[in-house]
């Protein structure tokens, strides 16, 4: 690694042909690896649906919260996983794609596998805790907003996890420290997410859900443009 | 000993004596706590400046080492020491809050942005700490400290610098609630706060470098 020893800023240059490769790559693993992407979408089901046996006929806050939680912790598990690799298998990423190229693949893995399990967490919510009883003069809310508040805050939440994962990744026996690790910079995203993901399932007006979009953009544009700042350190060894 | 150690045992001093005896304004519910202000405001603005400090010394250590020098971990030894004496002005500061906080709001936690601020700082800081803890080599840990360091930093700055102002709060200097913004802060106060901020950043920075020079003579006497 050449690229990253002396000048780490150099490193930012992202070349689309690596990005496709790590993805090309991603996807043919996943379907080899008998608990691909799975094993989230099965651990969310179950938080989802030990959620259904706990609470009955939850408020719209309380059920969009519990909804929130159970995005988070199969998101950290999708993070975990997607950083998970055998020597083998660094050594040759390593030597198809600069770090930075490695951070922006991986995030995009991550979140497309959080987008998938927030959507079908989503349909499993509705299904086993009913969609949240809204008051009646409100009439028809159009789902779409929601859903978009929804899936920018799960791509928010995977651009954070993808890079403490990779630093979880350095650590050995890291994957308890993870959660630690990420949490508490969990806590923004999340309550922008929460906020605007709230507005929209109330019926708010579209106008007054901008600022929150572009909030949760930021946090998802963020974490990303740091991390790609900071990986080049964090992956020389 | 130097000259800005003298200045800040000296504004500290000042600020003390003055902070408990000048005449303050008198406002309701506030009353007498608003004498706060010179000991409860002064502990974030040093936490922000030591964690800063902190910050700068993670930065020039991943700057560091490379072309074959090894890196400088005197400079990951600095940005602990700073990152520790900041939690120890943070819990300060969440202390005298929580002291005011009873007596004027009634309570001694409310779910404040202002306080969420706090309570996610010290938990990204003893994240810090309990990675580092968790690394046995001296370079691979000093090197996953500074990167989170710097990750972290930026985002608690996002999130105690920016997110308040979307929401309302209790806290003084929002929704408006008096604060020491430019009409509210009498100009007896002022001269009162601002040497308190100055002379406890001094103050904070003095007791981070002592920390620092203890962790050298340390590592002198226990050769790895």
């Amino acid at each position: 690694m050449a690229l990253s020893s002396a000048q780490p800023y150099l490193c930012c240059v992202i070349r689309l042909r690596a990005i496709q490769q790590i993805l090309q790559w991603e996807w043919a693993l996943e379907y080899r690896r008998s608990n691909g992407w799975f094993l989230p979408l099965l651990f969310a089901a179950m938080v989802g649906y030990l959620c259904s046996l706990l609470v009955r006929e939850p408020s719209p806050t309380v059920w969009l919260a519990l909804l929130w939680m159970t995005m988070v912790f199969s998101a950290l598990q999708t993070a975990l996983r997607s950083f998970a690799a055998t020597p083998g298998q660094w050594l040759y990423l390593n030597q198809l794609v600069a770090p930075t190229e490695l951070l922006v693949g991986k995030t995009i893995t991550t979140a497309l596998n959080c987008l998938l399990v927030t959507w079908t967490g989503l349909a499993l919510f509705s299904l086993w805790l009913g969609w949240p009883h809204l008051p009646e003069e409100m009439g028809q809310v159009p789902l779409w907003p929601f859903i978009l508040s929804l899936s920018l805050g799960a791509i928010a939440i995977s651009s954070t996890l993808s890079f403490t994962a990779a630093l979880a990744s350095k650590i050995e026996r890291g994957t308890g420290i993870m959660a630690i690790l990420s949490l508490p910079l969990l806590l923004p995203t999340l309550l922008i997410a929460m906020r605007a993901s709230k507005l929209a399932l109330l019926g708010t007006p579209i106008a007054e859900l901008y600022p929150n979009w572009a909030g949760e953009i930021l946090m998802a544009g963020l974490p990303l443009a740091l991390g790609g700042l900071l990986f080049p350190y964090l992956w020389r060894s | 000993m130097k000259a800005w150690k003298i200045l800040g045992v000296a504004l500290v001093g000042y600020s003390l004596f003055a902070g408990l005896t000048a005449d303050v304004p008198r406002l309701v519910i506030l009353n007498e706590t608003i004498r706060n202000l010179y000991f409860h405001v002064p502990m974030w603005f040093t936490m922000i400046a030591l964690l800063g400090g902190s910050l700068a010394y993670s930065f020039r250590f991943l700057r560091s080492g490379g072309n074959g020098l090894p890196a400088d971990l005197d400079r990951d030894h600095q940005a602990r020491a700073f990152a520790e004496v900041a939690m120890m002005f943070s819990l300060l500061g969440l202390f005298t809050g929580m002291v005011w906080a009873k007596s004027t709001w009634g309570t001694y936690w409310t779910a404040d942005p202002k306080l969420n601020g706090t309570a996610v700082t010290l938990l990204i800081y003893a994240a810090y700490f309990i990675l580092r803890s968790s690394i046995d080599d001296a370079e691979k840990r000093a090197r996953l400290a500074a990167v989170y360091n710097v990750f972290a930093f930026v985002l608690m700055i996002v999130f105690i610098g920016i997110l308040p102002r979307m929401t309302d709060s209790l806290h003084p200097g929002n929704g408006g609630n008096p604060a020491f913004g430019s009409y509210d802060l009498d100009n007896g106060m002022r001269l009162v706060f601002y040497p308190a901020v100055i002379g406890w950043i001094l103050m904070g920075w003095w007791i981070a470098t002592l920390r620092v020079r203890l962790d050298r003579l340390t590592a002198q006497q226990t050769p790895v």
